[in-house]
């Protein structure tokens, strides 16, 4: 293909980008059938895909691609706002219009009898619009806006079926969290543009870009003529990881995930398993310059501690898709724990890897879903049929389905020949390089990664085992014999390309040494962690070598049934199958903490605010029933006075007039002498 | 001698006008006035008013007091009946606003006189030759001043007596049924 | 001979037992009769004085016109008392009282 322009690169990228928004908008704002919108969705996806190919071949290892245009100028001061295309972001656009348009093809058989599957069309075309934003845009307000607007559609999906309590609560749980970390996300923004007056990511953390010219001396975070605590670019660097925490469900905001599995099978696979949990390594990736050694430090412990977490936890878990779950807070986990060592170029491969078997996993697992909802609404039974314990032995019902699920696994324990392999020894052999030059205490870090692995080779094991080997179990539970069926051929379909992904051809020629894969070849690497030749070997070999062999203790354990030892008594096996009592605790702390405090600031308010508003009231009613009484009783009573007075007096004077003639005599009589008295007596004064 | 009989005409006068007032029953009280009467006709001729006490005699008792007896003694029963409810006590309740007035009256009255020192007023001390001797005949003065210097009293009495006789007369008819 | 002031006295007392009996009698003619013992009183106070003009002799021919005068006032009296009578069924003039306010 010939060369093109930056200007048609750019556009093409943007019309990638806005493909699915137009189905969004279209499937929205076109009334029509209840079931429209499949075909034209995918359609505009598979636009964005064959776009997204062309703008992948002419940035991937050509010089970057940065075009903006003025969005505002508030005085002298202008805001631009554009495309910046390197490496990292056509890789990434490849990857999410990739497996965004097998999810969509997924999609139509999965979600196929759904009364009102247009919302989810339009709902996934929402989503694929943000994150193909979020991966192009240069400037960090606007990666803020495609940031939210992902937890935002992610809400909107979650929820999907919201006539559910439990898929209601979950939504909600997952945005606020997710509102929780864009927090932080928006400080370290504040941060950034208080010492730098831009957001341009090209400008800030490109080659010669303002955090290169940046100084921290004495204390002082210098730039130019800004001078800022240095406290304050820790701050910024924690800030930003506390915002990628929240997206890619690390500890302490990854209660949401697990819940998240509230959602439609295709949509956990898509959202979150490959893209949008990515979004948060994709960030820092983005602003690797930001982070100090001591912020690189907190991430890589907080990405071994969640990867360790997460993979205790999946060991007792019995739901397909929590199990899945906790393994992709793991392997982001394992991602941030590359971040934090330095490896960037290993995270960003092991981002890719972990999206096509992730998806796969995921979408595998629907099918089993789909096939034993099926048995459960034929039959009309009701158990769950997401747990494993009900199924088993499916590997002769469903073989396509197991082939590829079994190849999903491989490549998630490492296994060589898969490309899991590939990345996932990467971040392990760089994190042990890098341990190699800090101090003791970082030793902790790659051994717990380590143990990890092989904690994720179990329950992977016990997962494919659990469900695709030994006898059906539902058969023994209702004493019936179920058949189920293999899954549709469009969901074949994507399971299989998906499977091809997961081998190692794809990435790397060489299927043992990950440098020379091309992805990393591309992505930055930083060359100051020195290689130790005796990891590169040793490393892989301890970690495959103990993973077979604890495959073969789950095999031994799960493949046939009721031969597991039951730990469900012990303290630890309780303490994972709880999720480490997060949940719980987030809940009596956090959630009735706020709930008191809600119920406290309204009662005040109405009690004491309105208390005080109506205690006014009242005492006006006070005065006015005082004045009432003052003019009823002093006023009118004045004049009434005089009236009764008056008529006191008529009456008394009236008894005069008795109609007796003796009485009118005798007055008379006591006038006259009245007036003689007087008459002479004042003579005699 | 004569004072002594003035005294006791003025003491049955007085008795008798307190009897009057005293008594219930109007019969009796009428008969006493009677004797009121008469004994202020001697009161007259005490004060050399012999004409004045004859005429009294006549006219009052003779001709007012049996008018008032022939009134009632010829009228209904329920006239004579004592409307005055038998009380043992004299002086009533309703009595004393009547006691008062009267006796306040008396006083003021008695003490003008006192004031007034009647007997020795400078007219009488001074009259000389028109005071009345018991030896003189009022009679003829009384007749020669009623047709010369009291005439039109004279007339005007005799109109208005028969005045007086046409309005009683009238009061007192009898309805007539038509 | 006997003082004025006697005649006078005897007239104040006997005119004050009128008003007595006019004030507190239930009876109309005992009314009637306090009346005629006021003007008796009246008339003897005439007398009394008229002893001492004896050429005008007014004193006394004052008295005869007041003693004719008392006889037609007795005499319509009396006739007015008949009418009252069947009107109101009594001579109580304490029960005569239809001109009340």
């Amino acid at each position: 293909m010939e060369t093109l322009t930056q200007d048609t690169i750019s556009l093409l990228a943007i019309v990638a980008a806005l493909m699915p928004l137009l189905s969004f908008a279209g499937i929205l704002l076109v009334p029509g059938d209840r079931n429209r919108g499949s075909f034209f969705s995918i359609l505009n996806i598979s636009t964005s895909l064959v776009l997204s190919i062309i703008v992948f071949i002419n940035v991937w290892n050509k010089p970057q691609l940065h075009q903006q245009i003025e969005w505002f100028t508030i005085g002298d001061w202008h805001f631009r706002v554009g495309i910046l295309l390197n490496n990292l972001s056509a890789l990434m656009l490849l990857l999410i219009s990739f497996i965004a348009t097998l999810v969509h093809i997924y999609s139509t058989k999965y979600m196929e009898g759904d009364p009102y599957i247009f919302r989810y069309w339009a709902y996934l075309g929402l989503f694929c619009f943000s994150m193909l934003g979020l991966v192009i845009t240069d400037n960090l307000l606007l990666l803020y806006m495609f940031w939210e607007l992902v937890g935002f559609s992610s809400y909107l999906l979650i929820g999907f079926w919201f006539t559910r309590d439990t898929a209601v609560q979950a939504n909600k749980k997952a945005f606020i969290m997710n509102r929780l970390g864009d927090l932080g996300f928006l400080t370290g923004i504040m941060i950034l543009f208080t010492q730098f007056q831009t957001l341009d990511i090209n400008l800030l953390f490109g080659s010669g870009g303002f955090f290169e010219h940046a100084r921290v001396q004495d204390g002082l975070w210098t730039f130019s003529s800004n001078n800022m605590n240095a406290v304050w670019l820790t701050v910024a660097g924690l800030a930003f990881f506390f915002g990628a925490t929240a997206k890619s469900a690390q500890f302490p905001l990854h209660t949401w995930l697990p819940d998240a599995m509230e959602g439609p099978t295709s949509v956990s696979s898509l959202i979150h398993a490959a893209t949008m949990v990515a979004a948060g390594v994709f960030l820092i990736a983005r602003i690797y310059p930001v982070f100090n050694a001591d912020v690189l430090l907190v991430i890589a412990s907080i990405g071994a501690f969640t990867a360790f977490m997460a993979a205790s936890i999946a060991l007792t878990q019995n739901d397909i898709k929590r199990i899945l779950a906790f393994s992709t807070i793991s392997q982001l986990g394992f991602m941030m724990l590359a971040m934090g060592v330095g490896a960037v170029a290993p995270s960003i491969f092991h981002l890719v890897t972990h999206a096509f078997f992730k998806c796969l996993l995921f979408l595998a697992a629907g099918a089993v879903i789909h096939e034993m909802h099926h048995v459960k609404e034929e039959k009309g039974l009701d158990f769950d049929h997401q747990d494993i314990r009900f199924m088993g032995g499916l590997r002769k019902h469903m073989p396509i389905t197991f082939a590829t699920m079994l190849l999903a696994s491989l490549a998630l324990v490492g296994i060589p020949l898969t490309s899991g392999y590939l990345s996932k020894d990467a971040i392990l052999i760089q994190s042990f390089e890098w341990s190699a030059t800090q101090s003791a205490w970082a030793k902790i870090i790659p051994y717990s990664a380590l143990f990890t692995s092989w904690l994720t080779a179990f329950y992977v094991a016990r997962l494919v085992f659990k469900v695709f080997f030994g006898e059906l179990r539902l058969n023994a539970l209702f004493n019936q014999s179920f058949s189920l069926h293999e899954a549709p051929s469009a969901m074949k379909f994507v399971l299989i390309i998906l499977a091809l992904f997961c081998l190692f051809p794809v990435f790397s020629l060489n299927p043992l040494h990950y440098e020379h894969a091309w992805i990393t070849e591309g992505l930055p690497y930083i060359s100051g962690i020195a290689r130790v030749n005796i990891f590169h070997t040793l490393i892989p070999a301890t970690v495959n070598i103990a993973a077979v062999f604890l495959m073969y203790l789950a095999y031994k354990w799960y493949a046939d049934n009721q031969k597991a030892p039951d730990f469900s008594g012990s303290p630890l096996f309780k303490f994972s199958q709880n999720l480490w009592y997060m949940d719980k605790l987030y809940k009596s702390v956090f959630v009735n903490g706020i709930v008191g405090l809600s119920k406290a600031s309204f009662s005040f308010d109405k009690g004491v605010i309105d208390g005080i508003v109506n205690l006014f009231g009242s005492i006006g009613v006070v005065l006015a029933s005082i004045a009432c009484w003052f003019d009823r009783k002093v006023i009118d009573g004045l004049v009434n006075a005089t009236a009764t007075f008056s008529r006191t007096l008529g009456s008394f004077v009236r008894h005069f007039q008795t109609g007796r003639l003796q009485h009118y005599l005798l007055f008379m009589m006591l006038i006259v002498l009245s007036f003689f008295v007087f008459k002479y007596f004042s003579h005699a004064i | 001698m004569e004072s002594i009989i003035f005294y006791v005409f003025a003491a049955i006068v007085l008795s008798s006008a307190l009897l009057v007032v005293a008594t219930r029953n109007l019969v009796r009280s009428i008969f006493l006035f009677f004797i009121t009467l008469f004994s202020m006709a001697g009161l007259f001729i005490f004060a050399l008013a012999d004409f004045v006490a004859i005429t009294q005699i006549v006219i009052y008792v003779g001709g007012v007091l049996v008018l008032m007896i022939f009134a009632f003694l010829l009228s209904n029963k329920q006239i004579l009946n004592d409307p005055e409810p038998l009380k043992s006590k004299i002086i009533g309740l309703h009595h004393l606003p009547g006691i008062f007035v009267s006796l306040l009256f008396f006083g003021i009255i008695i003490w003008s006189l006192t004031l007034a020192n009647t007997d020795q007023l400078d007219w009488i001390a001074s009259s000389g030759e028109n005071t009345l001797k018991p030896s003189d005949n009022t009679t003829h003065y009384i007749g020669i001043t009623l047709m010369t210097k009291y005439l039109l009293p004279f007339e005007v009495v005799s109109v208005f007596l028969l005045m007086a006789l046409i309005g009683a007369a009238h009061l007192a008819r009898k309805e007539r049924e038509i | 001979m006997i003082p004025l002031s006697h005649f006078l006295f005897i007239s104040a007392t006997l005119f004050c037992i009128g008003i007595y009996a006019v004030l507190s009698k239930k009876n109309a003619i005992m009314v009637l009769i306090g009346i005629e013992f006021m003007l008796n009183a009246a008339i003897l106070n005439f007398v009394a004085f008229g002893k001492y003009d004896k050429f005008n002799a007014s004193g006394q021919v004052f008295a005869l016109f007041a003693i004719v005068l008392a006889a037609a006032a007795v005499a319509v009296s009396l006739a007015i008392i008949l009418n009252v009578y069947q009107y109101y069924k009594t001579i109580d003039p304490t029960r005569i009282n239809k001109l009340k306010d």
